[in-house]
C-alpha cells in the first residue's frame, strides 16, 4: 500500500450547524455518542490501507489539532508517512488563507513533491460513511480515468444542495452542475471524494491558480471545467450509506439513526473499526429506578433518571427524576434532577438546573437569529452554558456557549436567543 | 520519584480462581467492566509519580505482556525508566522458576541494581486498591525505617485470611502471623513493602524464598526498624472466587467504597475502540456497570458487563459478572455466575439456576465456588441447556457436556484445549 496519499479537507466553517461549529471546525463536531465527524474519514483511510494523510485545516483548528494529535488512535503515528496537520501559512504560495478547496490543495502541492503516489485522494472531513477506497482505486485504474468522483444518489428535493453529475452508462461524466436549481435529470451527487491522477491534478491546479475569475473551488470551478473540456472524468457510484451532516436537522437525524435496532452503519464491525481519541472513563453506571431505552450511552455516563431515544456522550450525568427524550447530550453535561430535555442538542459541560424544561410547547416560531437553520423544533445549547433551576426553554431556541445562570431574566420563548459572553455567530 | 523502583508481584497462578485463571495471571483478570486487576496498581504508580516499574510474572505471562505492552496506557512508555516485565529466564549456569516472592526479586537483582534505585517498593498485582504511595514513602523517610509495611484494619472474623500484624506505639511491627486461626491483632499486612535498596540486597544474600516468612519475619524478630504504615481506603485481594465476586458486586452497591468515577485518580487501562452502549426498546438495566460495545435488549440487574456483551431480547442477567464479547441469546438467563469471554448462552438456557429445593447437596469441595457457577472462555451452552449452581464449566465447554440437557449442582467440567473443540 505504499505510495498512496490522501488530503482531507477539514477547514470548512460549517455555518449551518449553528452553535455546534461556532467554536470548532465542522469535522471536529462530536457525533454518535463518542466520535468526531472526521473519525469516519480518517478511519476509512487507515482501514483502506492509506497511512499517509494530510489534514487541511483553517477554521478554528484547535479542537481538531487536539483530537488528531500525532494520530495515534488511527495508527497514524508512524515513522514513515502518518498524519500531518496542514494549516495555512503566510507566503506558502501566492496567497495565504485558503480561497477555495482547489486553492487549499494548490497551496500544499509541496507535500506531493517527494511522494511517489501515482494518484492523489482528496477527501472531505465532514461526512458520515464507511468506504473502502481500494474499490475506488480499482475503478479509477480500470477506466484509465484522470479523475474519479465518488457519487451517491440523493432525493430529488435535495439536488440543489449538492454538485450533481450526469453520466454515461459506463460512468463517464458528461455534465457537472454545482447546486443546480432545476434543469438536471440526474440525482447523482458528488460525495466530495476525488481520486486524481497526480500529474493531471498538478497541471490542472496550476492552470486554475492562474485564472483570475476562478473561485479556486473543485465543485464550482475545476470539475465543471474539466467535464466541459471532455477530460477523462468518471463517476464511481458508491452503494453504501453516506450522510452530509451539514445542517442541524441532518446532524440530529443522522445521530438518532444510530439508536435504531438496525443502524445505517455497523460501528462495532471488528473488520472496520471506527477509531477515535478515547479518554479513560469507567463503564456506564445505571442505578435502580433508572430507565434507558433506544439509546446510545457512552462510558463514563451515570444514569439515575430516564433516557429515551437519545445519544449520550461520555461523562453525562442524568440525575434522579430527570428525563432526556429524543435528544443529543455531549460530554460531561449534567442534567439535574427533575429537568426535562425534549428534542434538544446540548453541547459539552452544560449544566441543566433542577426542574428546567428544555424544549417545551408546540409553538414553532423559527429562531430569531438563524431562522433558516433552526425551525424544526430543536433546541440548541452551547458549551458550558448554565441553565438555572426551573428555567423553561421553548422550541427553536438557541442558548449560546458559556451563558451564565444570571443571564436568564425570564423563560426563553420559542425561537428565542440568549447569547453568551462573546457570541461570534 | 526517580529514586523509587516499584516491583509488582504478579506471579500468582490463581489456583483458587479455577477456570478464570486457566489462561491468565490473577493480575490479568478482568475486573470492573473494563479493567484488569493490575490496572489499579499501575494507575497508582502513575498517579503517585513512580516511573520505574518491574512486573514479576510467571503464570500465563502472555496475558500480562499483551495487556501492558510498552506501558503506554499508564505513561510508562518512557526513555528513562518505564515498565518492564520480568519473567523467569535461563542463563548458561542457571534456569529457575521463581520459587517464591523473595526468590523472584533475587533472580532479577542484576536488573534492579542497574536502575540504581534508593528504595524498592514491592506491590502486589492482585489487589484492588486506590492508593497514593507518596505518604507511605514520606513516612518511611521521616521515621528512618529499614522496611515499611502497609497495613489496614480488617474485621476480626476475617483475620484468618490475612497476615496479621501487631504494631507497637512507636509504629514498629512487633509480630507477623500468617493466617492465624485466632488473634487479637486487627491490622492486616497489605503486601506492600518499601525497602532501602542496600538493606534488601543484604537480606537477599541468604537466598530467601518468601518475602514474609524468610525476610520480614526474621527482621521483626531481630528487632529491626520494620515500621507499619496504616492505610484506611478500600483494599481487596481478589485471589479467590468469593473475594473477586464480592469486590465486583461492591462496585454496583449503593455507597460503594471503591470509586471508579474519580477524574483526579482515574483507573487507566489499555482501552479498545468500541461504540457506546446500545440499549434497545425493551432494555431494563438497574444497579449495573455496562461497558462500551454492549448491546442490551433484555434485563440486567446488579451485574457487571464488560465490552461487547450482548443481552438478547427477553434475556436476563442477575448478580453476575459477564466478561467481554459473551453473548446471551433470547430468553437466556444468567444468575449468580461469572462468565468468561466469548461464551455463548443459547436461547432459553439457564446458567446459575439454584438447585431445586430438597435436592442432594453438591458435596464437599465446592466451598471455593461461593455458591456460584463459573463458565470458562469459549464455552457454548446449548439452547435450553441448564446449569445448576455451584458448578464449573471449563474452558471450551461444548454441547456434548450437556448429555441430559442439565449440568447438576457440583458438576465440574474440565478445560478443553482450543484445538480440541474445533468444529
Amino acid at each position: 500500500m505504499t505510495g498512496r496519499y490522501a488530503f482531507i479537507l477539514a477547514g470548512g466553517v460549517g455555518s449551518r450547524l449553528c452553535l455546534l461549529s461556532e467554536r470548532r471546525a465542522k469535522p471536529a463536531v462530536p457525533f454518535g455518542g463518542k466520535y468526531r465527524i472526521i473519525d469516519f474519514t480518517l478511519s476509512n483511510c487507515v482501514n483502506s490501507g492509506i497511512f499517509d494523510v494530510g489534514v487541511l485545516t483553517q477554521y478554528r483548528p484547535t479542537s481538531l489539532n487536539q483530537h488528531i494529535g500525532i494520530g495515534r488512535p488511527w495508527d497514524l503515528d508512524r515513522t514513515r508517512g502518518g498524519v500531518q496537520l496542514l494549516q495555512p501559512a503566510p507566503g506558502l504560495a501566492t496567497s495565504d488563507w485558503y480561497q477555495g478547496t482547489a486553492d487549499a490543495i494548490y497551496q500544499n502541492l509541496l507535500h506531493l513533491k517527494r511522494r511517489r503516489a501515482q494518484e492523489v485522494l482528496i477527501l472531505s472531513g465532514d461526512h458520515v460513511y464507511q468506504m473502502d477506497y481500494n474499490v475506488l482505486y480499482a475503478f479509477h485504474r480500470r477506466n484509465r480515468a484522470r479523475l474519479t468522483v465518488a457519487v451517491t444518489e440523493v432525493p430529488e428535493r435535495e439536488v440543489d444542495q449538492f454538485g450533481i453529475l450526469e453520466t454515461e452508462p459506463n460512468g463517464r461524466v458528461v455534465a457537472f452542475k454545482e447546486k443546480p436549481k432545476g434543469g438536471v435529470s440526474s440525482r447523482l451527487a458528488s460525495m466530495g471524494v476525488y481520486l486524481f491522477d497526480r500529474d493531471a491534478l498538478i497541471r490542472w491546479l496550476v492552470e486554475d491558480a492562474a485564472m483570475s475569475h476562478s473561485a479556486h473551488d473543485f465543485g464550482k470551478d475545476l470539475l465543471p471545467r474539466l467535464v466541459a473540456r471532455n477530460e477523462a472524468v468518471y463517476a464511481y457510484r458508491f452503494p453504501g450509506y453516506w450522510q452530509d451532516v451539514g445542517t442541524l436537522d441532518s446532524y440530529y437525524r443522522a445521530n438518532l439513526e444510530f439508536v435504531q435496532p438496525k443502524p445505517p452503519l455497523d460501528l462495532s464491525d471488528p473488520e472496520w473499526v471506527l477509531h477515535t481519541q478515547t479518554a479513560d472513563r469507567p463503564p456506564v453506571r445505571v442505578v435502580a429506578g433508572a430507565n434507558v431505552t433506544r439509546s446510545l450511552v457512552a462510558n463514563g455516563c451515570s444514569v439515575h433518571g430516564e433516557v429515551v431515544n437519545s445519544v449520550l456522550f461520555p461523562g453525562v450525568v442524568v440525575e434522579k427524576g430527570a428525563v432526556v427524550r429524543d435528544s443529543i447530550v455531549m460530554h460531561d453535561t449534567v442534567v439535574a434532577s427533575g429537568a426535562v430535555l425534549d428534542r434538544a442538542i446540548i453541547d459539552k459541560e452544560v449544566r441543566v438546573g433542577r426542574g428546567a424544561k428544555v424544549g417545551t410547547g408546540d409553538e414553532l416560531t423559527p429562531n430569531r437569529a438563524c431562522p433558516e437553520h433552526l425551525s424544526s423544533g430543536l433546541v440548541v445549547v452551547g458549551k458550558q452554558a448554565r441553565l438555572p433551576e426551573g428555567l423553561t426553554v421553548g422550541r427553536n431556541a438557541r442558548i449560546g456557549a458559556a451563558v451564565a445562570a444570571e443571564d436568564f431574566t425570564a423563560a426563553v420563548p420559542a425561537g428565542g436567543v440568549v447569547d453568551g459572553p462573546e457570541s461570534m455567530h | 520519584m526517580r529514586d523509587i523502583l516499584a516491583l509488582i508481584l504478579s506471579g500468582g497462578s490463581g489456583e483458587q480462581l479455577g477456570v478464570l485463571c486457566a489462561e491468565r495471571a490473577v493480575s490479568a483478570l478482568p475486573f470492573g467492566g473494563k479493567y484488569r486487576v493490575i490496572d489499579f496498581v499501575l494507575s497508582n504508580c502513575c498517579h503517585s509519580g513512580v516511573q520505574q516499574v518491574g512486573v514479576l510474572a510467571q503464570h500465563a505471562p502472555a496475558s500480562l505482556n499483551d495487556h501492558i505492552g510498552a506501558g503506554r496506557a499508564w505513561d510508562l512508555d518512557r526513555r528513562a525508566g518505564g515498565v518492564v516485565i520480568l519473567q523467569p529466564y535461563q542463563t548458561r549456569s542457571h534456569a529457575g522458576w521463581y520459587r517464591g516472592t523473595a526468590d523472584a526479586i533475587a533472580q532479577n537483582w542484576d536488573w534492579i541494581e542497574e536502575q540504581r534505585p534508593a528504595r524498592v517498593l514491592v506491590l502486589s498485582g492482585d489487589h484492588v486498591v486506590r492508593m497514593d504511595y507518596r505518604p507511605l514513602i514520606a513516612a518511611h523517610l521521616e521515621r528512618g525505617a529499614a522496611v515499611t509495611v502497609a497495613v489496614t484494619r480488617v474485621p476480626a472474623e476475617e483475620a484468618h485470611r490475612f497476615g496479621m500484624v501487631r504494631v507497637g506505639s512507636d509504629g514498629r511491627i512487633q509480630s507477623l502471623d500468617e493466617k492465624p486461626a485466632r488473634t487479637d491483632a486487627a491490622l492486616a499486612n497489605m503486601g506492600i513493602y518499601l525497602f532501602e535498596t542496600g538493606r534488601l540486597a543484604d537480606l537477599l544474600r541468604a537466598r530467601p524464598v518468601d518475602l514474609v516468612l524468610d525476610v520480614l519475619r526474621p527482621q521483626v524478630a531481630a528487632d529491626q526498624r520494620v515500621m507499619a504504615y496504616e492505610f484506611d481506603g478500600y483494599w481487596e485481594d481478589v485471589g479467590t472466587v468469593a473475594s473477586y465476586y464480592r469486590a465486583s458486586l461492591d462496585l454496583v452497591s449503593p455507597g460503594s467504597r471503591l470509586q471508579l468515577h474519580d477524574a483526579r485518580w482515574p483507573i487507566l487501562t489499555r482501552d479498545e475502540e468500541r461504540p457506546p452502549v446500545w440499549c434497545g426498546p425493551d432494555a431494563r438495566i438497574e444497579d449495573s456497570l455496562v461497558a462500551n460495545g454492549c448491546r442490551i435488549e433484555g434485563r440486567v440487574r446488579r451485574s457487571i458487563l464488560f465490552a461487547g456483551v450482548h443481552v438478547g431480547p427477553g434475556a436476563e442477567v442477575n448478580e453476575s459478572v459477564i466478561m467481554a464479547d459473551t453473548q446471551l441469546a433470547e430468553h437466556a438467563r444468567v444468575d449468580h455466575a461469572i462468565l468468561d469471554k466469548y461464551v455463548r448462552i443459547g436461547a432459553g438456557a439457564r446458567v446459575g439456576e439454584s438447585a431445586p429445593h430438597g435436592s442432594p447437596e453438591p458435596g464437599a469441595g465446592h466451598e471455593w465456588l461461593a455458591g456460584l457457577s463459573l463458565v470458562g472462555k469459549d464455552t457454548w451452552v446449548p439452547d435450553g441447556g441448564r446449569v445448576l449452581r455451584p458448578s464449573v464449566i471449563g474452558v471450551g465447554g461444548r454441547y456434548e457436556d450437556f448429555a441430559e440437557g442439565v449440568l447438576g449442582a457440583g458438576t465440574v467440567v474440565p478445560n478443553r484445549r482450543w484445538f480440541e473443540v474445533l468444529p
